[in-house]
């Protein structure tokens, strides 16, 4: 049987606003086994970047448990927290979040720094990443000379160099045109089927669904559909 | 990527090499250059104004300590303890020989003046006309050597013999002489009877002191000794040490050498309380006006460093969500406040170094109106500054401590930051 990578058990997370408490997460369950693609869909508002920051320790649920790779998060300090982040899961944002003043290059190198990988190595591995996802020609250009689907493919390569169990992907597509957004997904089910990456990303982007092996769908906060994608292959 | 197949990760915490954050904190520096100039700006303006005010201040104490002890006090002195608060004729220093050897020998010392310092009256050669003096019996020589006092005669000629006299303009006109008339002094001897000595006069001194130019008289050290039935003792020996910046080294070797019971040995700051106080005031002063300067620059660097932390808060909250320990970013923020600050003492240092090398040379003349002031405060009618290390480095250490601290205090909400929160940030 395929090995667990994440487990969701009645996950909970309650903001306040104006003493009203709002319902982000109500009672979630769920697992993803390694290797899976699986996209959190929903309308905005229904819960699924909450899940997905729960999922990645960004965010506490009020109740409920949360296991990443065997690991109980919700036991696990910020401290604690940084370093399963840093060690176990890749993060991909919407807005790219890449450190302005470094090289394509640099932002890659950026995460193995923080593992104190040796600087050999490391340029070795980022040249790798960025080659497997077609800008090495960029390395030396800082984000801000990147075009919005180039930004996100170094994103990628800064997030999946590390070899994470994890790859979260919060709305990848949202600042991307359609032919960037192709490339993209071409590019997340390649690392999914090639390398074994598990990816979990939220989105309303059919696009982006179609792409997913797994849907679940999310409405109000809760689980309301939890689907394998038919039109792809087995 | 690596070979190593996805999920298989090592499991290490985050520790941003100095390298890196150096760097980062470097190019961070030069997001908003014109910020970033304005704020090494002020640094660098605190760092010259404050370089530049005490190097001429210390300077200006350089001037005042030498003027004020060249003139007649010398550097240290030695007197009898008793001498030093009473001073009775018989509150001397026997075997003034010996003692002056001993500090004539000693390493530090340039030159010694031995004097006999007593009270007396001066009448004119007609007895009509009296007034209090002091006597100064003094070894013209050793006297020229260690102190400027008998250089500001001004008319005739210091002494050469022991029936001579140089006295204060003032004190002449009192007593209706002019140089080649006699004056008779009067006072008590060492062992109680009455001491009689005739002199000529053959120099007026004006120093601009009026106490000094009127009451001071000098005559012949070993004229006055025997007069007043001293012997081979003195009141006072006038020291000039070979480096002022070395006195204590020099006075601790002197009393180490010179070990009696009718001995002490002074610093001029004991023995001219007046002008140490006047320095001190000074140097307080100028210290509120220098924390005062330094505390605002640093406030503006705080707030830049605020603007900083709040219009990054996106980015911080990324480096957390990727997995950067709270203290990583803090460690960002301060190489960015690091190189600020190098880069203001750089120019601000720079710009001193430059302005006070070329006043060291030609220095700043008061002018002739600031003349006559100075000189009653001792001050010298052209400043010197002092390109000391305490003048040069303070500045730029306080505005350090103060950069960074003005850095740490914004950056201290980094850890307080929830990354998904950071996140969302505008």
């Amino acid at each position: 049987m395929t090995e667990v990578v994440v487990r969701c058990s009645g996950v909970t997370r309650t903001y306040q606003d104006e003493a009203v408490p709002v319902y982000a997460l109500r009672g979630v369950d769920f697992e993803v086994r390694r290797g899976e693609f699986v996209s959190l869909a929903g309308p905005s508002g229904s819960g699924k970047s909450t899940l997905l920051n729960v999922i990645g320790g960004l965010d506490r649920p009020d109740e409920g448990r949360v296991e990443v790779d065997g690991t109980l998060l919700n036991d696990l300090s910020q401290s604690e927290l940084s370093d399963m982040r840093l060690n176990k899961m890749g993060f991909v944002f919407q807005a790219y979040n890449l450190i302005p003043v470094l090289s394509a290059l640099e932002n890659v190198e950026f995460i193995m720094q923080l593992q104190g990988v040796g600087a050999a190595e490391r340029k070795e591995r980022a040249r790798v990443a960025l080659a497997s996802l077609g800008i090495s020609e960029l390395e030396h250009r800082r984000p801000g000379e990147l075009s919005g689907g180039q930004q996100q493919r170094a994103a990628i390569a800064r997030a999946i160099v590390t070899n994470p169990v994890l790859l979260l992907a919060d709305e990848p597509s949202a600042n991307l045109d359609s032919g960037a957004t192709q490339e993209l997904l071409e590019l997340l089910q390649r690392l999914n089927e090639d390398s074994g990456v598990t990816i979990i990303t939220a989105t309303h982007d059919p696009m982006v669904m179609s792409y997913a092996k797994r849907r679940i769908n999310l409405r109000d906060g809760a689980i309301v559909e939890d689907a394998i994608n038919e039109a792809l292959p087995a | 990527m690596s070979d190593a197949p996805a999920g298989v990760a090592r499991n290490v915490r985050a520790r941003a090499t100095p390298m890196l954050a150096m760097r980062i904190g470097w190019r961070n520096l030069w997001r908003n250059a014109r910020r970033t100039w304005l704020t090494a700006g002020g640094i660098a303006f605190a760092i010259l104004l404050v370089v530049f005010s005490m190097a001429l201040q210390f300077g200006s104490y350089a001037g005042m300590t030498e003027n004020a002890t060249s003139l007649l006090t010398g550097h240290l002195q030695i007197q009898n303890p008793a001498y030093v608060n009473d001073q009775r004729v018989e509150h001397t220093i026997a075997d003034a020989t010996i003692v002056r050897r001993q500090i004539e020998a000693t390493p530090g010392v340039l030159a010694v003046a031995p004097r006999v310092e007593i009270f007396a009256l001066a009448l004119d050669a007609e007895g009509e006309r009296s007034s209090g003096v002091q006597i100064m019996g003094v070894d013209v020589a050793a006297e020229l050597s260690t102190v400027r006092f008998l250089k500001m005669v001004k008319q005739g000629r210091v002494l050469q013999s022991a029936d001579e006299a140089v006295i204060g303009a003032t004190l002449a006109r009192n007593l209706g002489l002019d140089v080649g008339d006699e004056l008779l002094l009067l006072g008590s001897a060492k062992q109680g009877g009455m001491a009689a000595l005739a002199l000529r006069v053959v120099g007026l001194f004006e120093s601009g002191m009026a106490e000094l130019d009127r009451g001071l008289l000098f005559a012949e050290l070993e004229a006055v000794q025997n007069a007043f039935e001293l012997g081979d003792e003195v009141h006072t020996f006038a020291i000039k040490v070979v480096d002022l910046e070395s006195i204590d080294t020099t006075l601790g070797m002197l009393r180490r050498e010179i070990v009696r019971d009718d001995v002490v040995i002074r610093h001029w700051e004991e023995v001219l309380p007046e002008l140490q106080q006047a320095i001190e005031l000074d140097r307080v002063s100028g210290q509120f006006l220098y924390w005062m300067i330094m505390i605002l620059v640093v406030f503006s660097v705080v707030n830049s460093f605020i603007m900083t932390v709040f219009e990054r808060t996106r980015e911080f909250g990324m480096l957390l969500a990727l997995g950067t320990r709270p203290a990583g970013i803090v460690a960002l923020v301060l190489w960015e406040a690091l190189f600020m600050w190098m880069l203001g003492a750089l120019i601000g240092l720079s710009l001193a170094t430059g302005l006070l090398w070329w006043l060291a040379d030609v220095g700043i003349y008061l002018g002739a109106a600031m003349e006559e002031f100075s000189a009653q405060f001792y001050m010298p009618s052209r400043i010197y500054p002092a390109l000391t290390a305490g003048a040069m480095l303070t500045a730029p250490l306080v505005m350090l401590i103060g950069t960074l601290l003005a850095a740490l205090v914004p950056a201290l909400r980094i850890p307080l930051m929830q990354p998904v929160e950071a996140l969302r940030a505008e």
